[in-house]
């Protein structure tokens, strides 16, 4: 068991080093590096996993010899490695979904580039979510940006370098924010672990000195990271860089980066702010309205577009919306069914884009709602997943956005302000038929055959279309066992969400 | 022992995805005669589900809290009942309807997953169970709706789907309410949200409930949000619009009746401005279906305004929250099933045999068809309420339970619309069949000669029309049992 320990800094390290070795090595030698990488790490977290629920505490490594205050560490209770596990789940299902459609994108030669990008990328996500170090954190927030935007330019078609320039500038923004904030709690604190921050705040917050510059402390941290995660009022450079890029890379950064940042925030909020700290800021009024305002401002944004693939981004903007809306309830169980919407979303939206991008391509390409007409009988196994990933969406029991609504809505039913449950309770149900519009009136869309209503004889009433070629699921099996995981991970999440949100329970307890 | 009441829900909605995923048959008659198969088989293990479970069943645990569990009480058992008998004669005589139409597999593939679903939603023994099959039901009988896949019927699918999906997530707003306060989510006798809670949080409440009634009304067809039935029923394939029509839309009075009576509780209820609200919705809605229906040419559309205006006769009953007009209600939701289900046929059978969908064009049909117009003719004075039909006895029960509940103006203005209404529904129901059998002297009806359809669309109407008899004549068979149900939840 004592072995276990060093398996998160493992973790960060096998990335960080398989990147490296992968600028030494071929497209499709670096592609095996990276497989074999994730699944190690998955298999190196799920251990860690194991190890913190059936003790049930949380562990400090302590990176290097350095003792604390000053040292490096790790931290992890049992949420961290779980959350690592899924990340690593969701990351090679999204790039194995991907897989054709990037060889045919990117110029030949570049392939080791991209997974050089991945490779960081986990390390970086790893990172986040392991670390106890708040400058160890900024680090890989910008290792983290860097290789996001090397994934969203890797096709170098024109939008797309726009897209990762917007996404560049929002992104430094908002870590120059971030690192504006952490410098401030340097200097009021004098550490840079995350726990010493926290006993120092609370007898900053006792003594009732400086109390301004903690707010706006607060304030630069949470908005830089708001930024990052695209909350609603900063989400302008979402659809671009979802839209735009390689589907892998849009169902990575939807479902991965974004969901990191976020992850770092709670870690925030609970290990450095503290939680009491922090719902007394009133900085968490601003998220909760915020969150509101995505929740509708995105769904109609995603009404009003026409292209399929921007529609299921500013999607996201309403999911975060979502999430964000959880914590401004500022209780536990808005904590509780935010993490767990953060994973029902990523487990959803990458899915979404990863059918997505079946459906336009048998509509040559076109990503236009009228070119997707009857995509669903041409791309069978794409219609069904994108079809199951609507459902969750738009809330349907037994599919996993049920559940994170359920929870939403009974952790609003608890709360004790009735200024923050009635809302709560509205924006859900008009956000929930919003959804549906949009979700809905794209699965009709695709189910629609084309060529109107001409007789078919019984024998052959499989519309044959003439316009577009279609796919039979023996063509690329490895698409089909992707769509099918995903759609398994969904309905798992939906039917048995009692073990993860105990989970997410357990986790938050010895988060602190 | 009780595992017998997973078998009538999993057991069709396999079949149908089964048969969904299957490639298509080579021969019309295998199709056909395994579709036969599976709505008999389920149909006797539904029937052996109603008779024979004692205890429920919980299948497995969405969450600690909420189980998805299986109890059949006398209202699961009535509607099961209703649902099973409807699904197989509508279920037989499309044999023949669906010959002159397409994609008949995703047809039969969707018709036999509702059966499940249907069958899952009587037999719900909790809340969150109801609601897990209600949506559903939405989302299965949105292919009904869609199969001839014009744009005519895709923009009523898609109406439908939001009239459907804005009710249910109003009605979810107050199911998380009573998740958080009430003691159980089983469904109980007088509700199960504690006396001292209700009076505390009796506005919230108050809102909570009137919510989920216009949330599960739009199923049933309530003003304000009915207009979506007219529009979707009429566009579906003859017998899946009956089936819509007859037994979908009852799935609405179902859920009403668990959350008012079963989950919130009549005692709190009786006397406030809900019920006011309710019973005035209720009988606009009465009024206003009556006279659309009477204002439309269109045989289909007429019967669906119809179907708004039945429904909330059942509705005002229910409101009325008095023992004998509730197991008047329920009485008619039986007698208005079969009969809704019969008129649709004979709709479809018109349809299918001579291609007429206007009223004015059906004039001499009795010349041809002369069994379908008999069997129109007979459940229409059942829905009319002549004796002996089934409708004057549901209906009796209802003004009686009415004129007893001692409610201001409503005691006797329900009454009175009721009364009205089944005037208007003589006068857009009989037309057809006087003009049917007597077009008049110089009107050359032999267009319709020998256009009688086959024996498997006769029998089922023949069937039906017996039915609206049998029940009229001998209520007791249903009455004892709903009169039990209505002591219990009052």
């Amino acid at each position: 068991m004592e072995i276990i320990r060093n398996f998160p800094c493992l973790s960060i390290l096998l990335a960080m080093f398989s990147a490296i070795i992968s600028s030494a090595l071929k497209g499709k030698g670096a592609r095996w590096l990276n497989t074999f990488v994730i699944i190690v790490v998955g298999a190196l977290s799920a251990a860690a996993l194991y190890m913190t629920m059936t003790t049930g505490e949380s562990y400090v490594y302590v990176m290097g010899h350095v003792p604390a205050p000053f040292g490096n560490e790790i931290r992890f209770g049992s949420l961290e490695p779980g959350v690592a596990l899924f990340f690593c789940v969701i990351m090679l299902l999204s790039l194995n979904g991907g897989r054709k459609k990037l060889l045919l994108e990117i110029d030949p030669g570049k392939e080791n580039l991209y997974y050089i990008m991945v490779d960081l990328l986990l390390s970086s996500l790893l990172a986040l979510v392991y670390t106890n170090d708040l400058f160890t954190a900024y680090v890989f927030v910008e290792i983290n940006t860097i290789a996001a935007c090397g994934l969203i330019m890797i096709t170098e078609r024109g939008r797309t370098i726009e897209a990762a320039a917007r996404y560049m500038i929002m992104s430094l923004l908002g870590s120059g924010l971030f690192l504006i904030g952490i410098c401030l709690l340097y200097d009021m604190t004098g550490h840079l672990l995350m726990s010493y921050i926290r006993v120092s705040i609370e007898d900053i917050v006792a003594s009732g000195m400086y109390h301004a510059p903690l707010l706006v402390t607060i304030a630069l941290i949470v908005v830089g990271l708001a930024i990052k995660s695209a909350l609603f009022p900063f989400h302008a450079w979402l659809p671009d860089a979802y839209g735009y890029s390689t589907v892998s890379s849009a169902a990575m950064l939807s479902s991965l980066v974004s969901k990191g940042y976020i992850f770092l925030l709670i870690k925030l909020i609970y290990r450095v702010i503290g939680f009491d700290t922090f719902l007394n800021s009133r900085i968490i009024n601003v998220l909760f309205v915020f969150g509101l305002a995505g929740m509708i401002m995105g769904s109609i944004s995603a009404i009003r577009e026409n292209d399929i693939r921007r529609m299921i981004s500013f999607s996201s903007v309403a999911q975060i919306g979502y999430i964000y809306m959880g914590f401004g309830l500022g209780t536990s169980a808005g904590m509780v069914a935010s993490i767990f919407h953060i994973l029902s979303h990523a487990a959803t939206k990458s899915l979404l884009f990863v059918s997505g991008v079946g459906l336009t391509d048998v509509s040559g390409g076109h990503k236009e709602f009228v070119e997707l007409t009857g995509s669903g009988y041409r791309n069978v196994a794409a219609g069904i997943a994108f079809m199951v990933g609507s459902l969750s969406m738009v809330g349907i029991p037994a599919f996993s956005g049920f559940i994170s609504k359920l929870l939403f809505a009974q952790a609003a039913v608890q709360h004790n302000q009735f200024a923050k449950l009635l809302p709560t309770l509205i924006v859900l149900a008009v956000s929930t038929v919003l959804n549906t519009i949009y979700f809905m009136k794209t699965v009709i869309r695709i189910y629609t055959p084309t060529g109107g209503t001409s007789y078919v004889a019984p024998g052959n009433a499989r519309h044959e279309d003439q316009k577009y070629a279609s796919v039979s699921i023996k063509e690329n099996p490895l698409y089909v066992i992707t769509l099918l995981c995903f759609i398994i991970l969904n309905i798992i999440l939906g039917m048995c969400s009692q073990p993860i949100t105990d989970w997410i329970t357990q986790g938050l307890s010895v988060f602190a | 022992m009780d595992y017998i009441l997973l078998l009538p829900v999993v057991f069709p909605i396999l079949a149908g995805i089964i048969l969904l995923l299957k490639k298509e048959y080579q021969k019309r008659t295998t199709l056909l005669v395994s579709v036969g198969i599976v709505l008999l088989l389920t149909g006797g293990l539904a029937f052996g589900g109603i008779f024979l479970a004692e205890e429920g069943i919980t299948a497995f645990y969405l969450t600690r809290t909420l189980p998805i569990f299986f109890k059949v009480d006398t209202l699961g058992g009535f509607f099961a009942g209703i649902v099973t008998v409807v699904w197989i004669l509508a279920g037989f005589f499309s044999f023949e309807y669906m010959k002159h139409e397409k994609n008949e597999k995703r047809y039969y593939g969707f018709y036999l997953i509702i059966f499940g679903i249907l069958i899952g939603l009587g037999f719900a023994g909790n809340l969150i169970t109801m609601y897990l099959f209600y949506e559903f039901m939405t989302l299965a009988s949105m292919p009904l709706v869609l199969h001839s896949q014009t744009r005519e019927a895709v923009m009523a699918g898609l109406k439908y789907l939001f009239f459907s999906f804005a009710g249910a997530y109003m009605a979810l707003f107050g199911i998380y309410f009573i998740c958080h306060y009430g003691a159980t989510l089983e469904f109980a006798g007088k509700g199960v949200i504690p006396a001292s809670v209700l009076s505390e949080h009796s506005t919230l409440f108050l809102v909570v409930t009137m919510l989920m009634l216009i949330g599960f009304g739009v199923k049933a067809g309530m003003f304000p949000l009915h207009a979506w039935l007219p529009t979707a029923h009429p566009v579906a394939p003859g017998p899946a619009s009956a089936a819509l029509s007859g037994v979908i839309v009852k799935a609405g009075v179902l859920a009403v009746i668990r959350v008012v009576y079963q989950m919130i509780g009549v005692e709190f209820l009786r006397g406030t401005w809900v019920q006011t609200v309710w019973m005035t919705l209720a009988l606009i809605t009465v009024f206003m279906g009556s006279l659309l229906a009477f204002r439309e040419p269109v045989l289909k559309k007429r019967l669906a305004y119809s179907t708004v205006s039945q429904l909330s006769y059942i509705l005002f009953g229910l409101a009325v929250m008095e023992p004998e007009a509730m197991s008047g209600a329920l009485l008619h939701a039986a007698a208005h099933a079969f009969i809704k289900v019969a008129l649709f046929l004979c709709a479809a059978a018109i349809i299918y045999q001579t291609g007429c969908k206007r009223v004015e064009e059906l004039r001499g049909i009795g010349r041809g068809m002369p069994v379908t117009l008999w069997c129109y003719t007979i459940v229409s004075l059942g829905l009319i309420g002549i004796p002996p039909a089934s409708g004057f006895v549901s209906k009796w029960h209802l003004a009686v339970g009415a004129l007893h509940s001692g409610i201001p103006v409503f005691s006797w203005l329900g009454p009175v619309v009721l009364l009205v209404s089944a005037l208007l529904t003589a006068g857009y129901l009989l037309p057809i069949t006087m003009q049917g059998f007597f077009p008049g002297e110089h009107y050359d009806a032999s267009r319709f000669e020998h256009k009688e359809p086959s024996v498997l669309m006769l029998v089922p109407l023949l069937i039906l029309a017996a039915m609206t008899i049998l029940i009229g004549i001998m209520p007791g068979i249903l009455t004892g049992a709903l009169d039990a149900f209505a002591g219990w939840v009052m």
